[in-house]
């Protein structure tokens, strides 16, 4: 299982703060692209990411128990 | 009695060497918008020696409810943003060097005015401006502290030249329809959240404390109280065209032809030309008296039309309000004012 956590306008879209993904060994691009269909989300492509807290790329493999935040830039200021 | 900062010195962070160095310092705030007034404020209370403030805009009544630094009677007379904040900043502390800039940012007009700058604070509203500062940071060395909202939903994280990752390290390709106060609203505690972890990195580094700079990506959900740190160690590229071994600095590269923007929460437009030009005001207001109301001082000259307006600044650039539409705006611009 993958543990994903939504910011800001993804937490609207799909109605949820974190959801349990039962996958393992996906790099994050491909996970990117499973959560876009299965959840109808706006592009993640400009998504930031972070792996366990720290700051990760779409090339990076997603483990077993790992947690993958989505976080959309905002622009406001 | 109790000196003005003495509260402020007695705080160990800070103390009385720390007061003396904020004194000398020289602070760049690009956009007095929400996060631009909100640290503006702060850091001229706390006696930052001089203030640069850098806005292209004028006061509106949708600004109120979360730009600090502003009045009803700005708003009503359409005071240039970097103008209102100068004399109501000077009004809080007169001892700090207020210079206030009504003029767009962009690469080459920045690069003049970043000269004796020590950190710049992001208060911007969108990236494209962003990847400008990140690399003439870049360039001059200097701290930068972006910071950024929607909704009730902030994020900052302070770039240090040579040290951390840029923004470009963290964004590849700058990110286009991000989510704005135009889609997501603002609440102003998300505002003053953001503004308060800018002004205190900025206090940090102002007063030599440069070790104790955050190094990790701070997002927060103020609605909710929710906080969470994202380390970025490693996230610094070798081959960065912005902080890398071989750059290039591909935002100081000038785009030459008329912009055109839609600006953050405020269903209007922007055309910036691309030769900077100056309107004859007088000329100009006479054209434009039969087709709607014309309202005019030394900066800006406003024509109400009856379903938008629109507002010609003196460096030639135009706002066109109450559209969102490109086409719309560009009509108007080209019927009445590119000639």
């Amino acid at each position: 299982m993958i543990k994903v956590l939504f910011f800001a306008r993804l937490q609207d879209e799909t109605g949820k703060e974190s959801i349990e993904v039962d996958k393992t060994n996906i790099t994050v691009d491909d996970l990117k692209q499973h959560l876009e269909e299965e959840y109808n989300l706006s592009s993640l492509s400009h998504t930031m990411v972070a792996v366990n807290e720290n700051y990760a790329d779409g090339s990076t493999t997603l483990k077993e128990g790992d947690t993958l935040a989505l976080i959309p830039p905002v622009s406001g200021g | 009695m109790e000196s003005r900062y003495a509260r402020q010195e007695r705080f160990p962070g800070i103390g009385s060497q720390g007061q003396q160095r904020l004194q000398q310092k020289h602070v760049l705030i690009l956009g007095a918008g929400a996060l631009g007034s909100a640290n503006a404020e702060m850091l001229v209370r706390a006696g930052v020696g001089t203030l640069s403030i850098i806005d292209r805009d004028v006061v509106e009544w949708s600004n109120l409810h979360r730009q600090q630094l502003y009045t009803e009677q700005d708003a009503e007379n359409h005071t240039p943003k970097a103008l209102a904040a100068k004399e109501r900043l000077q009004r809080l502390n007169n001892d700090t060097v207020v210079k206030a800039y009504v003029l767009d940012a962009k690469a080459d007009n920045l690069e003049k005015l970043i000269r004796d700058v020590d950190v710049i604070i992001d208060g911007s509203d969108n990236f494209e401006i962003r990847f400008i500062i990140n690399d003439l940071c870049q360039k001059y060395s200097l701290p930068w502290i972006f910071g950024a909202f929607a909704g009730s939903f902030g994020m900052t994280y302070t770039f240090l030249p040579e040290k951390s990752p840029c923004l470009h390290c963290l964004l590849p390709v700058l990110p286009s329809g991000g989510m704005s106060c135009e889609t997501s609203g603002i609440i102003s505690p998300a505002v003053q959240m953001t503004a308060s972890y800018q002004t205190a990195e900025a206090m940090k580094l102002l007063t030599g404390r440069n070790e104790e700079v955050r190094e990790s990506l701070l997002l927060f959900d103020v609605w909710k109280a929710q906080h969470q740190l994202i380390k970025t160690a490693g996230v610094k590229k070798t081959n960065c065209p912005s902080c890398g071994t071989e750059r290039t600095y591909p935002y100081l590269v000038e785009e030459q032809h008329t912009k055109l923007d839609v600006l953050c929460g405020r269903n209007t437009v922007q055309i910036r030309p691309a030769e900077p030009r100056s309107y004859n005001f007088k000329a100009l207001a006479d054209t434009l008296r039969t087709h709607g109301e014309v309202r005019q001082n030394n900066h800006v000259l406003t024509c109400a039309f009856p379903d938008c307006k629109l507002s010609v600044f003196q460096d030639g650039r135009v706002l066109i309000h109450g559209t969102q539409e490109i086409e719309k705006a560009k009509n108007l611009y080209y019927r009445y004012l590119a000639n």
